[in-house]
């Protein structure tokens, strides 16, 4: 367990090293959050503004809680795997007596914990700034419910990353490329960090509820807010929770299959 | 003009910013960064002659990349004079470009995933060499490095020594005045270390290019340079004939000898002076007249195995020269 | 001077051919990124359409507006990425000295950086992208001198993004800190991705007047929608050469300052 606190301390140094770089990674994130809010400021700037099921409190509530929840949950070092494997430093980890995954996952904590820090300054910040209308959840179910949507969320996307990192195994030239494709388009669109994903037609919105991603960003917010109660809140808890195993199985068959093909060629 | 490159009192200064360990060494960094001044040249002065063929020598971090890097222009002078071939370095103007070259050993401007030619073309259009001397240089070039057979082939499929000797060539297609070569052996083996020192050589007698290399190896220096820079610590220490140098600082030579048999070996130190002894390694110093003698002598008397004769390591002649204080 | 002009044009084809004939053989890896591309642009237009859908307008400005910005917005991008590609490898050639050799040839050295390889996949994905434009731009009923507009404040956009470039450029060489200073940008202009206006102040005006990316994308589809003054259009290009002007001098500052990678 020290060792894994050693890590933790040691990724945690890491990322401040660079302090400029640190600072401006935030002033990116806050970027990002300020489109979304802008964009929907207006859109409810008329008073009495009624669209697919908001107004201006809560979407704009809804803006704000996606900053908490993309640092807690998009945190992450786990894309750097990808390079580890292409370039052959995995073998350096193999040799070591440690668990490859809860290094990694270790590093993704320390860099939650950092960032998080960093996202709760900026929430504060903004909040006295932009003076959003915001909705603080009493209801204790809604909280615990909450929590573990998070927890399912934190682990879903750790498992999506180790699965994009084990394509370069097969195909190193395309480590960066998937990544791209998966953990940055795909998932930015259907997380729900750009828009609630209830705002599409009914159709679509089934297809994506079915994926994982919307249970990164979207479904988190959601539980909070206390839109989604009941036998529903069971039933998306019921889906995260079967896409963790799925996802889990997933990297448990892959990875071995992969350590083999790595082995043999013996980078 | 009768001076190729003329450096007045140089002065280079660079500033890094240093970060304490630990957490809170990271913390600190943010708020409060402690800057430090590196000072790699300090009054540097020297003027070679067209045709020099030049070595400079220091261990690492002396400061002979850095003079290369200001002589071609790529790093500003903190103050002092630089002029080559009648031009300011650092302004960096086309004519002066189009007549130097600076090759860096293991840095490559070869375009990685094509054949070698590609670069060579695209060079051909940068430095506007004219098409008739551009094919003389390129096959004269191709024939002394013996590259034929590999013009075609991808850049990163090719050795490292041959990558080196393409790269040479892309860097002498437009036929440089003055050739600065940083590090051109490290990383090669003996045989393409050799080759390429006598390449250089040829490369000076033949054309007259004025060439300023830098290296921590002896043996580059003791091939090609007749004149020697010793610079150390951001100082010129010695600048004249290598045997000068060598005569005047290196006055010893080291003996390496493996014994098969113990016995008497503590008489090895009438033979010279004795640096390490553990059976069956001895190593001898002896001074450098009395060298050949000293190894016949440990020859005859002693069981020998085997028995080298080397230098002394460069950082030691400048060490000792440095002990010696600044002496011309 | 049409001498140097055309030496640096027939370079610049070189080094463009090269990095082609360099990447070709990678399709797998091209495809992916493609698909990428692609699927970002589609992802995002979706989410107007099904917005628009909803609200009809956005700060004013109708369904085929906003999408028109959106377009505007993305010429602009992809035409930069095309050109520019480059800068995203610079800070590796920094470190690993690489930039030195680029240094000490007789051609530009910012030429070299800026605009060294051009971007294949852009070759793929420009001409959908401007047969959308045009398309959208057409539902606008525009007159010909809002489209002149358009096109020369569309320029304008090209030579501010270019000022932008160099400015990242320049801070790859003064500071080894930052890793991501171009995505930095990249985060920045994408704001232009809808028109500024829906900004509050100060935002907007810190998005007009500092980092000029309304100036860059939002006044180019104004010009089009017939919004636009000559004397706006003027001022537009009085800060695109300026951006240009302060990003020469910054490049040309760096350079003193640069210590290149110790051997």
């Amino acid at each position: 367990m020290k060792k894994y606190w050693g890590i933790f301390r040691i990724s945690f140094q890491q990322e401040f090293a660079y302090r400029l770089n640190f600072v401006l990674w935030r002033v990116r994130n806050v970027f990002q959050i300020l489109l979304t809010y802008f964009l929907w400021s207006t859109v409810f700037a008329g008073p009495g503004t009624q669209i697919f099921g908001y107004d201006r409190a809560k979407i704009l509530t809804y803006v704000f809680a996606i900053m908490i929840v993309r640092a807690l949950v998009f945190s992450a070092r786990a894309m750097d795997v990808s390079r580890d494997i292409a370039q052959g430093d995995l073998s350096n980890y193999l040799l070591k007596p440690l668990s490859y995954l809860k290094y990694w996952f270790t590093r993704d904590v320390s860099s939650k914990v950092l960032n998080l820090i960093f996202a709760g300054a900026e929430f504060i910040i903004l909040f006295l700034i932009l003076r959003p209308p915001f909705f603080f959840q009493g209801d204790t179910v809604a909280l615990l419910a909450f929590t573990a949507s998070i927890i399912l969320a934190i682990m879903i996307y750790f498992f999506i990353l180790f699965l994009i990192s084990s394509i370069p195994f097969w195909a190193p030239e395309i480590g960066w490329g998937s990544h791209f494709l998966v953990t940055v388009v795909i998932i930015e669109a259907f997380s729900g960090a750009l828009f609630p994903i209830n705002i599409l037609p009914q159709g679509l919105q089934s297809f994506i509820m079915a994926t994982p991603f919307p249970y990164l960003i979207y479904f988190p917010v959601q539980v909070y807010l206390g839109n989604i109660q009941g036998s529903a809140l069971m039933g998306g808890l019921m889906v995260a929770l079967a896409w963790t195993g799925v996802l889990w199985f997933s990297l448990k068959f892959i990875w071995q299959k992969g350590l083999k093909v790595y082995q043999a060629i013996g980078r | 003009m009768n001076r190729a490159i003329i450096v007045d009192n140089l002065v280079k200064n660079f500033e890094i910013t240093e970060k304490g360990p630990g957490l809170t060494g990271a913390i600190k960094s943010l708020i409060s960064p402690k800057k430090k001044e590196v000072h790699a040249l300090r009054g540097v002065s020297f003027t070679i002659q067209p045709g020099e063929l030049v070595g400079f020598i220091g261990p690492n971090g002396a400061g002979k990349t850095t003079t290369l890097k200001t002589l071609s222009g790529l790093l500003y002078p903190t103050s002092g004079f630089v002029e080559v071939l009648e031009f300011d370095p650092w302004e960096r103007k086309p004519e002066f470009l189009k007549q130097i070259s600076l090759v860096m050993g293991q840095k490559n401007q070869l375009w990685w995933d094509l054949p070698a030619m590609e670069t060579f073309e695209l060079n051909r259009a940068i430095y506007e060499i004219p098409t008739r001397s551009y094919q003389e240089n390129l096959k004269e070039l191709v024939e002394l490095l013996d590259l034929e057979k590999l013009l075609e082939t991808p850049v990163r499929k090719l050795s490292l020594g041959q990558r080196m000797r393409m790269e040479l060539t892309a860097a002498l297609l437009h036929k440089p005045k003055v050739l600065f070569l940083d590090e051109p052996t490290i990383g090669l083996d003996l045989i393409a270390q050799q080759k390429m020192r006598d390449f250089i050589y040829n490369y000076n007698s033949k054309y007259g290019a004025t060439i300023l290399l830098t290296s921590h190896n002896m043996d580059d220096l003791v091939d090609l340079a007749r004149r020697v820079i010793v610079i150390n610590e951001g100082q010129i220490l010695f600048d004249g004939a290598l045997e000068e140098l060598v005569t005047k600082y290196a006055k010893e030579k080291i003996i390496k000898a493996t014994l098969s048999k113990e016995d008497g070996i503590a008489d090895i130190e009438k033979i010279g002076k004795v640096k390490k002894l553990a059976f069956p390694q001895v190593i001898l110093s002896v001074p450098r007249a009395a060298c050949a003698v000293a190894a016949s002598e440990l020859l005859q008397n002693f069981p020998v195995d085997d028995l080298t004769i080397e230098e002394i390591p460069i950082e030691d002649v400048i060490r000792k020269a440095f002990k010696g204080g600044l002496k011309r | 001077m049409t001498k140097k002009i055309k030496k640096y044009f027939k370079i610049w084809w070189m080094m463009s051919r090269n990095s082609f004939s360099a990447i070709i053989d990678q399709k797998l890896a091209l495809s992916v990124f493609l698909i990428g591309k692609v699927l970002r642009f589609i992802f995002f237009f979706g989410f107007l359409y099904f917005l628009l859908l909803g609200t009809k307008t956005l700060a004013g400005y109708s369904s085929n507006q906003v999408i028109f910005f959106f377009l505007t917005f993305n010429i602009i991008d992809v035409i930069s990425q095309f050109l520019f590609r480059e800068v995203y490898r610079f800070r590796p050639m920094i470190i690993n000295g690489d930039f030195d050799l680029v240094l000490a040839k007789p051609l530009n050295p910012l030429f070299r950086v800026l605009m060294g390889a051009a971007d294949v996949i852009d070759l793929v994905t420009i001409p959908p992208l401007v047969a959308a434009t045009i398309y959208f731009g057409s539902l606008l009923h525009p007159s010909f001198i809002s489209v002149f507009y358009y096109l020369v404040l569309l320029l304008n956009g090209l030579l501010i993004a270019a000022a932008f470039h160099v400015i990242v450029l320049s801070f790859a060489i003064v500071t080894l800190e930052v890793d991501h200073t171009i995505m930095i940008y990249r985060d920045l202009t994408s704001l232009g991705r809808l028109p500024i206006d829906i900004y509050q102040q100060p935002l907007r005006a810190f998005l007009t007047y500092l980092l000029p990316v309304g100036i860059m994308i939002t006044l180019p589809a104004k010009a089009m929608m017939g919004t636009m003054s000559a004397m706006g259009i003027i001022l537009a290009f009085i800060v695109g050469i300026l951006a240009v002007f302060v990003a020469l001098r910054f490049w040309n500052y760096a350079l003193t300052k640069y210590s290149s990678a110790s051997s």
